[in-house]
């Protein structure tokens, strides 16, 4: 999700050109950004690690018929984390893991994104009494407590990712939709927004050609700021017991090592790295989102 | 307050919401219309949030009277009489027409696992919430005032740098998860550190009174509250920072410093003043958020609050109890977001009256 | 005398709240090495009296015994109130409590109650026949009373108590518990001014009276329950001088309040936090023989009284090859070790062998036991091919795929999960494990395919029985039955009415058997383990205690009150010594710590003040 992507219809070579110098001016002032790029190496590497568990660690890493270790070792040569109570090796489960945990982040911050885009740019567009409604529908999800409202959804349905995904999706969108809402009316006030509506541009026009693509750099922000909150809420809700049991994630793995009893047993190796990973992670995405936004508004001020 | 947002978000979002409909009149006419339309948006949505409380919790699968007597000796007879004592019996319209009358009247029905009034329940478990959400936000909120103003006056600096990575560091660590690990360190004791601390609850129950029951319950709040501190003062701080640097681009500091005054003098007066704006009504938004947000804590820590209470009464699902609670969340968070609105314009010096 | 809970706090006195902050900080923290826990709070009693702490997590639903029915409520009433009878520590047989001796009439339908001379309530007032009468009529004339046990007053026809020392209660039928009514019995002359049963929960006014080993003397919700010995109990006053029942949510927060002394025992520990315990020192670890089996049970195509089939159950589960060949491809005596580390015992017939007279297993040629290669031949024969994908195809060309229902809230069903769909994945038979906060939704709307079950057995077997007879069916498919799984099997049904009108213990024993055999070859239910009671308590604070069965049983959750009751505090209680210690540590440190405060405070006002001013 990237705001270059060119639109099939008008991809010409000018609007090519136009982007591509975009791109380059942003990666330019994002350079500046230590902590950013910081964060951006940190993902690289987890993803990395993300995409290639399967030559890594393997899928058998979830079996527990056929764990290596025995329940709860300390870590060793063989497990450099530990085993959890299966014998499972930790290190490997914390590589697999990075697969859900990160998929959920991401589909879940889409989501809310995608919805709060679609609600912010409606509502701006169309304005008067209907956008009234929707505001209002707005400030009221967003009076909503959100965490209380996500465990709700997660209890009704069944233990899955998609639920989660889908909880948090719902959950979280009208901060977006607010700022995009603003944002919209601040475009659709420019003058070249009229001068296409007098040349015959309808609303579908105005809003997928000239104020989506202007809408999308907020967009890029928020979404990487709300991956760090999708999985800090994915922990939170697998921590409470709400996450899909049959997958490995890292709020998972905490909440195993809870049953497990790993807390009072002094089985600090089991607790510690998921903690500490799904840290790294929420740091990295908040991190890069603080540094695009700085870049896209030099005037929040954001620390260099 | 893990799952709010990101703190920046908060931060946009606030300034979004915050200029967004105040009145930009000078006159206490307009003042007085600005309230009480927000009056009239914070009514309306209380009764969404009434009637949303009780659909919403009627779609959670699960039977409660099966639930709660799982494992225990009963026939189907004792099975009728739970559901006639609970109301399950009655047709749902009839359900929804009984709680809005009640509701109406301030009765928000009777818990089916403690079979005592939900208010009542609720009266009981949130002076434990208000305590130790109370004390985290105060302390936060000043922590983060504090620091949030150093970093933006020396903005760039190492101190700044360092200053925002450890607050967003801590805010990125899951909240429960910490709460764990003060748990193993503090209070089970590790290595050299003896356990310092009490394991959880809000008080040892040995019978004290007066001081000796204060310093009880201090001593309970400890880990509590370091653990929502940690994790929620990056919030404020970031809020701070960048409304204040925002503030010093203004011109009205050059003027100002022109006149001849000292830099603190100058940031004192006018610039943190301005600034504090936005970080006050973040305060109240967070306010609201807290009793829900406590959830996690509450969990972590036995405490005796209203969070716990919520869990425990969805998992039955104890009906008229998560209602109950749902009502009093969203409550909180439409009566602080009424009063940050109130008070905007009138903490805003640029908003002339 | 409930009160709301007290107002928060003042704030302390600056000097006392540094301490703590000081505490916090860890500037003293090596001189405190030796005063751990709650110090300040104690040191003002000198001889202090000795505290038997116990952690628990389940909430009181009420402290009315006509509505309690979470364990923790029903332990407490078991202290609080004397039954009819009592069961012995030993073997579980009923033995007097409220009552000395019991007889049934030679037509099986009146029984005569003596009612002991030695039991007074705890206002002073003699505890009669005439209060049991009461409670029983009660319970047959107000279903609000009936809440919580009516299940055992259901076959009354009469209960009448002709004087102070005679109950005699008159049957419909037959009833062959008649010497495990657990129901506690209330004192009439407190009762009979309670309006509706239905509101009233006893949790008002303190002490509650009684006339068990104890007495309730305070109650805060999900905070504590208090209780004092009762000095004149006719089996003679328990030796601790209070009893707490203190709340921890948190499984971890009550072991770490175990290990630094906080709490006297902790029940319920996971195999992990047990093993780490055994090692400590001061602590002993109960792993004891449960009362519980741990269970599969497949649904047997759910349906109602009036005949209606419903619910989704998938059809293949209905053939006894399938059931079969899914149980052969269970290695329990794997998910003995792996899931409950050992502690646990392999699961064989419906009643867990710590009741040895009701105890069955399968004979040899019998026996369902682990071997995927027959589970294979099993599947094979029945007509169950694997398709090119390596999957199990029924009759109609559908893959086997099931789903099994798991408690979200218990970490043996996604334990024991994860093994079943990998050990059937191999058999080419796809699981989707589904857990839910709350089971009991699908269950009894019969949407379900396999489900984990288990039960907690009492000394009489008659309701965990019963609950597999088609009388416990729904009426309707639109009703609730007491069914567990909608088993209905007319040879399980006539042993069932046999043994339940059958007063000779060995032959009713045979009739349990004979009816556990029976279930076992309907193939409906799969007794994976009996799961041990996991427990701990600490030895400095309990010099000795009772568990039941004696030799080896459990203390928590016993059928009577054996465990609090026989509980004998160690010569110095580690509260006491623990406070005096920590008092004399105070002398030192507490002077020294104000004045390491006070610099303190004075250093942080001056950088405070110096950061506002200058920078």
């Amino acid at each position: 999700m990237t705001s270059t992507k060119p639109t099939p219809a008008s991809a010409s070579s000018l609007t090519w050109e136009r982007r591509r110098s975009t791109v380059a001016r942003f990666w330019k002032a994002y350079r500046t950004h230590r902590a950013g790029l910081f964060g951006l190496a940190a993902l690289a590497l987890i993803a990395l690690l993300a995409l290639t568990a399967p030559l890594l660690v393997g899928a058998d890493v979830q079996s527990v018929t056929q764990a290596p270790g025995t329940a709860l070792e300390s870590p060793s040569a063989e497990f450099p984390l530990g085993t959890d109570q299966f014998g499972r090796s930790l290190l490997g489960l914390l590589i697999w893991g990075a697969r859900i945990s990160l998929i959920v982040g991401l589909l879940a911050a889409a989501l809310s994104v995608a919805i709060g885009t679609l609600v912010g740019i409606i509502a701006g567009h169309y304005g008067g009494w209907f956008s009234t409604v929707v505001m209002r529908i707005t400030d009221w999800f967003l009076v909503m407590p959100t965490l209380v409202l996500a465990i709700v959804l997660a209890t009704v349905m069944s233990r899955s990712m998609w639920t989660v995904v889908l909880a948090i999706g719902v959950t979280s969108w009208p901060t977006t939709a607010r700022l995009v809402r603003a944002q919209t009316i601040a475009v659709e006030s420019r003058p070249y927004i009229e001068r296409a509506t007098a040349l015959g541009g309808g609303h579908r026009h105005v809003m997928s050609r000239h104020v989506l693509p202007n809408v999308m750099p907020l967009v890029l922000a928020q979404t990487t700021l709300g991956i760090s909150t999708a999985i800090l809420t994915e922990a939170t809700l697998a921590f409470l017991g709400l996450g899909d049991p049959t997958v490995v994630s890292w709020g998972g793995m905490l909440q195993d090592a809870r049953e497990a009893g790993a807390v009072s047993s002094g089985h600090w190796w089991y607790l510690a790295p998921p903690g500490i990973a799904i840290a790294l992670v929420a740091l990295a995405f908040t991190l890069c989102g603080r540094a695009v936004e700085s870049v896209l508004n030099p005037k929040l001020g954001v620390g260099r | 307050m893990t799952t709010a947002s990101t703190p920046a978000d908060v931060a946009r979002a606030e300034k979004a919401r915050v200029t967004d409909g105040a009145p930009r009149t000078g006159s206490s006419l307009g003042y007085l219309r600005h309230a009480a339309g927000k009056l009239g948006g914070a009514l309306v949505s209380l009764f969404a949030v009434l009637v949303t409380s009780f659909f919403l919790f009627r779609i959670i699968p699960g039977d409660p009277v099966k639930a709660m007597t799982h494992g225990v000796p009963t026939s189907a007879e004792q099975l009728a009489t739970l559901r006639r004592q609970f109301g399950l019996d009655l047709p749902l319209w009839q359900q929804f027409t009984d709680y809005c009358a009640k509701a109406l009247s301030g009765d928000l029905g009777t818990s089916f696992q403690f079979r005592a009034p939900v208010g009542e329940l609720i009266a009981e478990k949130l002076p434990a919430t208000l305590l130790l959400t109370g004390v985290a936000v105060v302390i936060y909120s000043a922590l983060g005032l504090w620091l949030g103003t150093r970093s933006a006056w020396r903005h760039g600096g190492l101190g700044d740098r360092l200053n925002t990575g450890l607050a967003l560091t801590l805010w990125s660590v899951p909240s429960f998860w910490l709460g764990l690990l003060l748990i193993i360190v503090f209070s089970v004791g590790m290595g050299p550190i003896p356990g310092l601390f009490p394991t959880g609850g809000m008080e040892s129950g040995t019978g004290e009174t007066g001081l000796a029951y204060v310093l009880d319950v201090a001593h309970h709040l400890v880990l509590p509250v370091v653990t929502l501190v940690a994790v929620g003062y990056a919030q404020t701080l970031l809020v701070m920072r960048s409304s204040l640097l925002d503030e010093m681009g203004g011109d009205y500091l050059t003027t100002a410093r022109a006149k001849g005054l000292r830099d603190d003098a100058v940031r004192r007066r006018h610039a943190v003043p301005n600034a504090l704006l936005p970080t006050v009504t973040m305060i109240f938004i967070n306010l609201g958020h807290v009793a829900a947000g406590s959830i996690l804590v509450e969990t972590v820590f036995s405490w005796p609050g209203l969070g716990g209470l919520f869990y425990q009464a969805l998992s039955v699902p104890d009906l008229p109890l998560v209602q109950g609670l749902f009502v009093v969340f969203a409550g909180a968070m439409i009566l602080m977001n009424l009063i940050a609105d109130l008070l905007y314009p009138l903490l805003d010096p640029r908003v002339g009256r | 005398m409930v009160m709301v809970t007290k107002a928060p706090p003042r704030p302390a006195p600056a000097a006392h709240r540094a301490l703590r902050l000081l505490l916090a900080s860890g500037v003293t923290a090596v001189s405190l090495v030796a005063a751990p826990g709650t110090a300040a709070a104690e040191d003002d009693k000198s001889a202090a009296p000795k505290t038997l702490t116990v952690a628990v997590s389940q909430s009181i639903d009420s402290l009315s015994p006509f509505l309690a029915q979470k364990l923790t409520s029903t332990s407490i009433h078991r202290l609080a109130y004397e039954y009819l009878t009592n069961y012995d520590a030993k073997d579980a047989r009923p033995i007097p409590g409220l009552a000395t001796a019991w007889t049934p009439s030679p037509d099986k339908l009146t029984w005569t109650y003596t009612i002991r001379e030695d039991s007074t309530w705890s206002d002073g007032k003699q505890a009669t026949a005439e209060d049991a009468a009461w409670t029983f009529n009660k319970m047959m004339t107000d279903p609000n009373a009936a809440t919580a046990n009516g299940s055992f007053t259901a076959n009354f026809a009469k209960v009448t108590a002709p004087d102070p020392r005679t109950l005699v209660i008159q049957l419909k039928k037959p009833q062959a518990t008649m010497a495990a009514l657990d129901v506690p019995i209330v004192p009439k002359h407190v009762w009979e001014k309670v309006g509706d049963f239905s509101k009233f929960n006893n949790d008002k006014q303190f002490p509650i009276v009684g006339n068990g080993p104890f007495v309730i003397t305070d109650y805060k919700v999900d905070q504590y329950i208090k209780l004092k010995p009762n000095k004149t109990f006719w089996r003679g006053a328990p030796k601790f001088d209070e009893l707490v029942f203190k709340y921890y949510k948190d499984g971890d927060a009550a072991v770490a309040a175990l290990q630094k002394g906080e709490v006297s025992f902790v029940p319920n520990l996971t195999p992990a936090q047990a093993d780490a315990l055994k090692t400590q020192k001061n602590i002993k670890v109960n792993d004891a023989p449960g009362r519980r089996f741990y269970a599969l049970a497949t649904n047997p195509g759910a349906k109602a009284q009036d005949g209606k089939t419903f619910g989704n159950g998938h059809k293949a589960l209905l053939d006894p090859a399938v059931r079969k060949a899914l149980f052969l491809a269970v290695d329990r005596t794997a998910l003995v070790d792996k899931v409950f580390q050992g502690h646990a015992v392999e699961g064989e017939g419906y009643i867990p062998p710590r009741f040895g007279s009701y105890f069955w297993k399968p004979a040899d040629g019998q026996k369902r036991a682990y071997d995927p290669a027959a589970a294979e031949k099993v599947l094979d024969a029945a007509g169950y091919r694997k398709n090119a994908e390596g999957k199990r195809v029924g009759k109609d060309g559908k893959p086997l795929d099931f789903r099994i229902l798991c408690h979200a809230t218990d970490p043996n069903d996604k334990a024991v999960g994860k093994y079943l769909t990998e050990w059937w994945g191999k058999l080419g038979i796809g699981l989707k494990v589904e857990c839910l906060d709350s089971v009991s939704d699908p269950w009894v709307k019969g949407d379900y395919d396999l489900a984990f079950d288990g039960w907690s057995v009492n000394p009489d077997p008659d309701y965990v029985l019963s609950i597999h007879t088609c009388g416990t069916l729904p009426a309707t498919p639109k009703d609730t039955g007491a069914t567990d799984n909608f088993i209905c099997d007319k040879e399980f049904d006539g042993l069932y009415a046999r043994q339940a009108v059958e007063y000779d213990a060995a032959k009713r024993a045979d009739l349990v058997k004979r009816m556990q055999s029976r279930l076992y070859d309907t193939g409906y239910m799969n007794i994976m383990a009996y799961p041990n009671a996991l427990e701990a308590y600490r030895t400095d604070q309990i010099a000795s205690i009772t568990t039941m069965p004696e030799a080896a049983g459990n203390l928590w959750g016993q059928d009577g009150y054996w465990s609090w009751w026989s509980a004998v505090p160690t010569a110095s209680a580690a509260g006491e010594k623990e406070s005096s210690s920590s008092a004399g540590l105070w002398l030192v440190v507490g002077p020294a710590a104000i004045v390491l405060l006070g610099v303190g405070l004075w250093a942080a006002r001056r950088r405070r003040s110096t950061a506002d001013d200058r920078e």
